[in-house]
């Protein structure tokens, strides 16, 4: 099984702070992978590093083996790498469609000639992108909800939205932040089930999360962080079962 | 260029920038505590000085009594305008910002109805020349800079050592925990546009003597107040302070080097200087 | 209604010259010359920057075809083309300094330009300086030039149609679409994140507004037969907002509609400028604060009360 991302030895220090010290895993092909740990653990910098947000101090990322480190997110969506935000970021002023629309630009041609001039194959690219669009919004579930305004949503369907916009990139790579963070029990369930099926079918996920019912039931393997170092890399359900982890989240709810 | 040209450029820039510092107080303060841009700031600077003109030599009023009515008029304004339009756009800065551009339009064009195209001229209350070490200096203008010490003594001293200057800060910081925490913030708001309504329209009324005046003046004033804040960063009081005195220093020599067309030219040329490199400005926070 | 209401509009457009009187002309002309500027403004507009100096952009375009064909014999028909070429290469320097800023400092530093190009036109003697620019030709159309109201109107009117047809086409394609998630820094991040090359498209819209916004300028230089820092100022960048605020910016028609209505009603009824100003501002501010989405928000204002009007009669 190939590693679709290769995480080596990352530090990061801000100042005086050193947020992540030497932070190695790799994530293969196909794996649904989660990275956990308390608050201030590091895995949301650690996250923003592999997302191209900004540079590691030192260390080195790899893409299916092709080095990446300290590219930007623009150049790491050419390059197959998508991500949803912790906080619900979308197009408020475009409906669902448009949306995921607009997360099909790689896969679309510009046609600025044939855009001006409406050339009838210019409406033949545009008819395709809505089907595919639709396609999209059909695999989560959410293709009812398409001439809605962004702005408008309830937070279950938004939240579905923005990993329909990351996947219809079509990466390689996709990060979710938190995907089921603020839902009910009920729309986890449903956003869990779809990342760890139809999602997870077509590319390798990575997720951040610190909810452990959620790791240990639907992941299958995890990375733990502690205070910016690395404590456990292995099998999701092996994590109730690991001393150091216990130890770090002990007194913490979430472990039962 | 000898170098008593360059003492008497250097002092005179000083001076004239202590009188841009005086223009762009009033602009300061209300971005930095409400994030709003008064584009009006410079008509209401216009109306400063015409009010001097109209008050104290028109109608030959005495100097405190017209200080006073301008003050007032100024509050009452400001109080007006926070109340009735910004209070209703708050959050919406394209809006905002067009509303206080009509704002300006509004007070200009009545301006140029009510007074006129004709040049008017205030007499100078403090005339005479200082002359240290070979330097000339216009009393008028001294005392002008004297007034925006004062007054930029007077803001600091508000904003740090005061409650009310808490309340603006917490505002600018956090309205809406400040709001939990018990502040008021419509009231400072009130107070902060209309205390940047007197320090403008002071402004305009202390350099009222030194230039001839007429309602195209506010364009001037909110250009170079513009530029002023830009490059000292918006919202930062030793900010406007700073580049104030900069811009002055660099006009006065940009003028003796090479004539003042071009030193107006570059000016403009520092502040997209600033924009581009440091768009916070010198002071301003990133 | 929409479907009819443009063909409808050009055929009025085209009739117009043969039973209008050249007074009305004037004015017809003088309503292309703000809608044409409004419509480019209004693609900055919706991409989240206010441009506060697109007047310069104006000048720019009138400069260049009024050097080239005064000062450098050259056709006042490549004029036109010209004033656009100069107007988006200096949006595409511009762009490429400021559009990374947002908000309030993209619209000081581009007010900040538009007061740059003014000085350096009356700088400088061979612009023409504080005076200007007499004696500017206008194109001929086989060997006679278009002197008449009504000669000049058809290429006033053909430049606008062109201008605006461009513009409304580019903002109903993809490329347009893709426009408006550039709105705010956060879309701005996520467009990024799937790939969009926000910086590209931000440019692309800023030189093809300023472009069209350019040979309109020349237009217009060549119709006044003059051109001066006078004429183009920031009160016509100003102009130019309150007719897009006025109008509405939810709706591509809405910044035309602004623009034609206040354009004609000043023509008509102002001849002093302070006036004009004063009724343009005060009509802004009562569309800011009573009315935000604009006249073209009316109808459907008006709808929604009468509906609600039914639905809930007034209880004793």
């Amino acid at each position: 099984m190939s590693a679709v991302l290769t995480v080596q030895d990352i530090s990061m220090r801000f100042g005086g702070l050193a947020a992540l010290s030497e932070v190695s895993f790799e994530v293969g092909e196909g794996e649904l992978t989660a990275l956990v740990g308390p608050n201030g653990a590091g895995k949301s910098t650690l996250f923003n590093i592999i997302a191209g947000v900004f540079p590691p101090t030192a260390g080195r990322i790899e893409l299916a083996g092709a080095d990446v480190t300290g590219k930007s997110s623009h150049a790491l969506a050419r390059l197959g790498v998508a991500r949803t935000f912790q906080l619900v970021t979308l197009f408020p002023d475009m409906t669902v469609e448009e949306n995921v629309v607009q997360g099909l630009h790689r896969h679309t041609r510009l046609a600025l000639f044939g855009g001006i001039f409406n050339t009838a194959s210019y409406r033949a690219d545009v008819a395709r992108t809505t089907e595919r669009a639709r396609a999209v919004l059909a695999l989560l579930g959410i293709e009812a909800h398409r001439n809605e305004r962004a702005a408008e949503l309830p937070l279950g369907i938004a939240k579905l939205l923005t990993v329909a916009i990351a996947l219809a990139t079509e990466p390689k790579l996709l990060l979710l932040d938190e995907p089921a963070a603020g839902l009910s029990l009920e729309e986890s369930n449903r956003m869990m089930d779809l990342i760890s099926g139809e999602v997870r079918k077509r590319c390798t996920v990575l997720l951040v999360e610190h909810n452990m019912r959620i790791v240990g039931r639907y992941c299958d393997r995890a990375v733990v962080l502690q205070f910016g170092r690395k404590i456990y890399d292995g099998r999701a359900d092996g994590l109730v079962h690991d001393q150091a982890v216990v130890d770090a989240y002990l007194g913490v709810a979430e472990m039962a | 260029m000898t170098l008593a040209l360059l003492g008497q450029g250097l002092a005179i820039g000083l001076v004239n920038g202590a009188l841009y510092i005086l223009t762009a107080l009033g602009l300061t303060l209300i971005y930095g505590i409400l994030h709003i841009v008064n584009f009006a700031h410079g008509e209401i600077y216009m109306l400063g000085a015409m009010l001097i003109y109209v008050l104290f030599v028109a109608l030959q009023w005495p100097l405190p009594l017209a200080f006073a009515a301008i003050i007032l008029l100024a509050v009452a304004a400001g109080l007006a305008v926070e109340r009735g339009i910004f209070r209703g756009l708050r959050g919406q800065w394209m809006q905002l910002l067009v509303a206080s551009v009509g704002i300006s339009l509004i007070i200009q064009s009545l301006s140029w109805i009510a007074f006129g195209a004709q040049e008017k001229n205030v007499p100078s209350v403090l005339p005479g020349v200082l002359i240290i070490g070979g330097v000339r200096m216009p009393l008028e203008r001294l005392a002008a800079a004297g007034v925006a010490l004062v007054l930029v003594t007077g803001l600091y001293w508000l904003v740090y050592r005061t409650r009310i200057g808490l309340a603006m800060r917490a505002i600018e910081e956090d309205e809406e925990t400040a709001r939990m925490l018990g502040v008021n913030s419509d009231r400072v708001a009130a107070i902060a546009v209309a205390l940047g309504f007197v320090l403008a329209a002071l402004g305009g009324a202390f350099v009222a003597p030194i230039y001839s005046l007429n309602p195209g003046m506010g364009l001037e004033a909110i250009l170079m107040s513009f530029i002023i804040i830009i490059i000292g960063g918006l919202g930062s009081i030793t900010g406007t302070v700073l580049a104030g005195l900069l811009i002055g220093m660099l006009q006065s020599i940009g003028a003796l080097i090479l004539g003042a067309e071009a030193a107006h030219v570059l000016v403009f040329a520092a502040m997209i200087a600033v924009l581009v490199l440091r768009p916070q400005g010198l002071l301003g926070r990133a | 209604m929409k479907r009819f209401s443009v063909p409808l509009l050009l055929a009025v457009l085209v009739v117009l010259p043969f039973l209008a009187k050249p007074y009305a002309l004037h004015v017809a002309i003088v309503v292309l010359f703000s809608v044409t500027y409004t419509a480019a403004l209004y693609a900055v507009l919706r991409m989240g920057y206010l441009s506060l100096g697109h007047a310069g952009f104006i000048a720019l375009g009138a400069y260049a075809c009024v050097i080239l064909s005064v000062r450098l014999g050259v056709s006042p028909w490549l004029g036109i083309p010209a004033g656009g070429l100069v107007a988006g290469l200096a949006a595409w320097g511009l762009g490429a300094l400021t559009l990374r800023l947002r908000g309030i400092y993209f619209s000081l530093a581009v007010f900040a330009f538009g007061e740059i190009v003014t000085a350096f036109f009356r700088a400088f003697d061979w612009f023409g300086g504080p005076a200007g620019i007499p004696g500017v030709p206008r194109p001929s159309f086989f060997g006679t030039p278009l002197a008449s109201h009504f000669a000049f109107y058809w290429l006033v009117l053909a430049v606008a149609v062109l201008g605006i047809g461009l513009l409304y086409r580019l903002q109903f394609t993809r490329f347009g679409a893709t426009l408006l998630t550039l709105k705010s820094a956060d879309s701005e991040k996520l467009a990024e994140s799937v790939g969009i090359p926000a910086a590209r498209y931000k440019t692309a819209a800023f030189v093809v507004s300023c472009a069209v916004t350019g040979c309109m300028g020349a237009v217009h230089a060549q119709y006044l037969l003059f051109v001066s820092p006078q004429v183009f100022t920031f009160l016509t960048s100003t102009d130019l907002l309150i007719y897009a605020m006025v109008g509405g910016l939810a709706s591509f028609w809405g910044p035309i509609l602004g623009a034609g209505v206040l354009t004609a009603l000043g023509e008509q009824l102002f001849s002093v400028g302070y006036w004009k100003t004063l009724v343009y501002a005060a009509i802004l501010m009562i569309v800011i604060l009573v009315l935000p989405g604009g006249l073209i928000d009316l109808p459907r204002r008006l709808r929604a009360r009468a509906r609600a009007a039914i639905a809930a009669p007034e209880v004793r």
